[in-house]
């Protein structure tokens, strides 16, 4: 009668963890957030690392864009309801809610990281690390075997925004994410911005 | 006191004796039976006939149904996560607790070795996009959306092993595509469920328990009951606003045992008060009453011993029918007290000598209506027929062989028999009056109007008598669930499994344009799960250019990223429905594989998002075109059959009208159709005038007609044998017998089983008519 699930592996919870309260503290909470990424993927089996560099944006509202510019240009936006990819304007990967129950939390996962809005990961994650004065750093790290499957570890660290995220895959590929240039001026989103989202 | 006399009665006290010892069989094996070694059943279904045109049918939706007999599914659902959580909790903590022997589903374990499992089939699993997708696209397009992919954050499917394992990663979509045909998610190790609509959010947790005992029994759901209530009181408990619903065979059967326990009560419990009250007036002795209700009590064991001594088990529709039989086993006993009062004990003999040939004629031709059910294919109805005739025929022998033993005293006439009997000399008489006339005029209008509107109605739906609470949790969770429909399936068959399988891919194709325009919302099958080992191989052949070639994805990819990257590529053997079938992964789906079927193999498709007629056909006309397909629709099928004996039973009514005047006829001669007549008008106005009211007609309408035939010529039989329009005897004993029986089935009219109730109202119309035409129509 039921069929397996897949992206639950990503579910949500909302128990708080301390350290992860005080390092909510620290962080702003904007309305909208801007910035620059570079994400630098070593994938297992290949000797280079995969280098890509772009933009997103994060707006509480309406999910997260992904821009990547170079070396290809394609977008990733998530939404309330989807996940969309797109190369050179044509959809190459989309996902629904109405399909893929899922999306929502996925969505749900990546707006907090994102945000450093971490304080819902506690029943899912082991958190441990550190404050110092502006600064944090956490280590989460997969409390059920099945996420443990996929996902070895995940950095986080910065100050009032989020600044490097490192994914510890399970396979073997590693991805640093590095953000910079954030800004939360103007607190909402332009047309243009709104135009990108729909 | 005569020699002949003398003889019978010694004749009698030696068949009492022979008897006696017959009775005490019944009780003994009564005793046995009630202690816990009756089987009774309650699916409605069951009743009805099988289809005898296709066992293939019968078989596929057995082996179909009987998977889900006996699970029950619990969804509890709350406006957040965490009450659902918690409420969830607390019903499965009751659940544990309690003493019954129950499979319960909740709390899931590691999920990924469920996915591991297709990792050595990568290379042979594609799904119909996926085939279409890499047919279509030219390899610089897949390569470089493959390399594209790489650069972006890892959000979408999981992706098993490593990159150059599956550029593409095929076989992450090939799961996702899997799993979306479910709604269903593991959460926090539970199967859980999300639903959004205008009111907000909603989230959903899953639990499924499963009956472990081998046999069926309604004791053991029964037994269920109380234990979900408890479950559910404690998670209301720990959150009021969450809703629990629960679905599943043992409920329905559950409900369907406790409705008929209250209706057995109902019925058995005013018929007997009802035939107390007229013996105390009708015949003021207490004797008469107690020899009434034994021969009654006795028609009843006899009719249980018999009934599951030739069928092993008995229905509940059989039980609450059969409770109506006390208001008809008593119409021997109150004909042997009418005319045995106000004579004095010594002539009973002679008196029962006498009045024999006339119960005899009145019992058998109420036998052979029963026994006229008994003949059609109806499982449920032979039952009640054999259960019928078989009580009847004790309840009589009662009467003749033990009554004059036990039956010494004087018998007085009372004021109320006095009244009753002499009410006879008021009844008109028909003949050529204007009373006649006028008469005649109201009957035609009536059947007129009556025949204009009658409508028929086979829809084996009109059956159902579920709680109205159990069939809304049945769709709401059906909705939520978005669960294909259980009623219409293909079901397909071939020689070998792989001829299974390439059927399925073949009618598969065929339901994809369906899909498209809307008709049908998806299907469910197992060859998306294990595609035949033809179809594996050419997904293999597929993979292996397009991904692993000289000059294909992996290759071009490779030389985009200035890696070079060693295909992976390695043939592996096809996945086997049996591995499958031995494999976690499967459960959702084992059911629909029939496995061994007959001479070959089969399995089902089902359907989502079906609903009108007009897609039922339209589906249907698929079957014919693939081999080995069958287009099957239970309720369809069964509403067919249901039509085709309405009409056989009409014919067979005709006949036995026919056979009955004959027998009249040969004791009463051209006088016959005097005790015939006013029960054929007494049915036809039965009929038209529950066609007036807006009942639809059915079969069970036309099978009371059966019994009115074989009750209502018994009071013709009674009152042509002494027409005298002031002998009170006939008359009193007639309608002690029609009370007693228009209570009956009065009674049955009040069930919430729609068939036992047409079946009761027809009878309380028929019989309440014969009553009143018969006088009437005396010389």
């Amino acid at each position: 009668m039921f069929t397996i699930f897949l992206l639950s592996i990503f579910a949500l919870s909302s128990h708080a963890a301390d350290l992860a309260v005080s390092v909510k503290e620290r962080l702003v909470q904007p309305e909208v957030l801007r910035g620059d990424f570079e994400q630098n993927k070593q994938v297992s089996g290949f000797k280079k690392p995969l280098v890509s560099r772009g933009d997103f944006l994060v707006a509480r509202d309406s999910g997260v864009l992904w821009r990547t510019q170079t070396p290809f240009a394609s977008t990733l936006k998530l939404s309330r309801d989807e996940i969309v990819a797109k190369q050179e304007g044509a959809v190459t990967f989309r996902l629904s809610a109405s399909k893929e129950p899922s999306v929502r939390m996925i969505n749900g996962l990546l707006f907090s990281l994102m945000n450093g809005d971490v304080s819902s990961l506690g029943e899912l994650f082991k958190i441990e690390g550190s404050v110092s004065g502006k600064a944090w750093q956490l280590t989460l790290t997969p409390r059920q075997a099945a996420l443990g499957k996929i996902m070895r570890k995940i950095e986080l660290s910065g100050d009032q925004f989020v600044r490097r995220i490192l994914l510890d895959e399970a396979s073997g590929d590693q991805t640093l994410i590095r953000l910079s240039a954030q800004n939360t001026e103007p607190a909402k989103l332009s047309k243009d911005e709104r135009i990108r989202f729909e | 006191m005569s020699v002949s006399v003398l003889s019978n009665q010694a004749s009698i006290r030696l068949l009492a004796k022979i008897w006696l010892v017959i009775v005490l069989g019944f009780i003994g094996h009564n005793i046995y039976l009630w202690s816990g070694h009756l089987q009774l059943d309650t699916d409605i279904l069951a009743m009805l006939p099988q289809d005898e045109r296709d066992p293939t049918v019968q078989n596929a939706t057995r082996q179909l149904s009987d998977s889900a007999a006996k699970r029950v599914v619990v969804v509890i659902g709350g406006q957040n996560w965490e009450s659902a959580l918690a409420a969830t909790d607390a019903y499965a903590a009751i659940l544990k607790n309690s003493k019954l022997p129950l499979n319960l589903r909740y709390k899931i374990g590691d999920e990924s070795a469920w996915l591991s499992f297709f990792i050595p089939y990568r290379n042979q699993l594609l799904s119909a996009a996926q085939r279409q997708q890499l047919a279509s696209s030219s390899i610089d397009q897949l390569a470089q959306g493959a390399v594209a992919a790489l650069y972006q954050p890892g959000i979408g499917m999981p992706r098993f092993g490593e990159w150059q394992d599956d550029p593409l990663n095929l076989l992450g979509a090939w799961l996702g595509e899997r799993a979306a045909e479910s709604k269903v998610r593991i959460r926090d190790g539970r199967l859980s469920l999300m639903s959004s609509s205008s009111s907000g959010e909603a989230f959903y947790i899953l639990l499924t328990l499963e009956q472990q005992d081998s046999a069926f029994s309604i004791k053991a759901q029964q037994a269920l009951i109380p234990v979900l209530d408890a479950a559910k009181a404690a998670a209301l408990q720990t959150q009021p606003q969450i809703e629990v619903l629960s679905v599943g065979v043992p409920l329905h059967a559950a409900a369907a045992a406790s409705q008929a326990e209250r209706e057995v009560h109902t019925i058995g419990i005013g018929s007997m008060v009802g035939i107390v009250l007229l013996t105390v007036f009708a015949f003021s002795a207490i004797r008469p009453r107690i020899l009434v209700t034994l021969s009654i009590a006795i028609g009843l064991l006899a009719a249980i011993s018999v009934c599951s001594l030739l069928f092993g088990r008995l229905h509940l529709i059989t039980l609450v029918f059969g409770a109506s039989l006390v208001g008809v086993a008593e119409n021997y006993g109150s004909n042997y007290f009418s005319s045995r009062q106000g004579r004095p004990a010594a002539e009973r003999w002679t008196m029962l000598k006498a009045q024999a040939p006339v119960m005899w004629l009145a019992m058998l031709t109420t036998a052979i209506g029963y026994l006229l059910l008994a003949l059609t294919p109806f499982p449920g109805l032979r039952q009640i027929a054999v259960f019928s005739a078989t009580g009847l025929l004790a309840a009589f022998v009662t009467v003749m062989w033990w009554f004059p033993l036990f039956d010494k005293g004087e018998m007085k006439h009372t004021r109320l028999s006095n009244w009753i009997g002499t009410r006879r000399a008021l009844w008109p008489h028909l003949g050529c009056n204007r009373l006649t006339l006028l008469f005649a005029i109201v009957v035609a209008t009536v059947l007129l109007a009556g025949g204009l509107a009658i409508k028929s109605n086979d829809d084996v739906r009109l059956l159902q008598s579920s709680p109205p609470a159990l069939i809304a949790q049945q769709i709401k969770v059906s909705q939520l669930l978005d669960l294909p429909s259980p009623a219409q399936f293909y079901l397909i068959r071939g020689a070998s499994i792989e001829s299974v399988l390439q059927q399925e891919e073949a009618l598969k194709a065929k339901l994809v344009p369906l899909i498209a325009k809307g008709s049908i919302s998806g299907y469910q099958a197992i060859s998306d799960w294990v595609p035949s080992a033809a179809q594996q191989t050419k997904n293999q052949a597929l993979i292996k250019s397009v991904v692993f070639g000289q000059q294909g994805v992996l290759a071009k990819a490779g030389s985009a990223l200035g890696e070079s990257l060693t295909p992976s590529f390695k043939p592996s053997q096809p996945l086997i429905i049996a591995d499958w079938l031995a494999a976690p992964v499967s459960e959702p789906l084992r059911h629909q594989w029939l496995g061994r079927f007959e001479n070959g193999y089969a399995s089902v498709i089902l359907l989502r998002g079906v609903s009108k007629p007009v897609q039922l056909a339209e589906l249907a006309a698929l079957a014919p075109g693939v081999a080995g397909v069958r287009w099957v629709d239970k309720v369809a099928e069964v509403s067919t059959v249901m039509g085709r004996y309405r009409v056989l039973m009409a014919w067979v009514i005709a006949l036995s009208y026919l056979l009955v005047f004959a027998a009249l006829s040969y004791r009463f001669g051209k006088q016959a159709w005097r005790a015939l007549l006013p029960t054929l008008l007494a049915s036809t106005l039965a009929l038209a005038i529950l066609a007036l009211l807006g009942q639809p007609l059915q079969l069970f309408n036309i099978l009371a007609l059966l019994l009115i035939l074989g009750m209502g010529v018994d009071y013709g039989i009674f009152l042509l044998e002494n027409p005298d329009r002031h002998a009170t005897r006939p008359f009193l004993s007639v309608t002690l017998a029609a009370a007693s029986t228009l209570l009956a089935f009065g009674l049955l009219a009040l069930s919430a089983t729609p068939a036992l109730h047409a079946f009761g109202l027809t009878m309380l119309l028929g019989i309440g008519f014969s009553w009143l035409l018969t006088p009437a129509f005396m010389p």
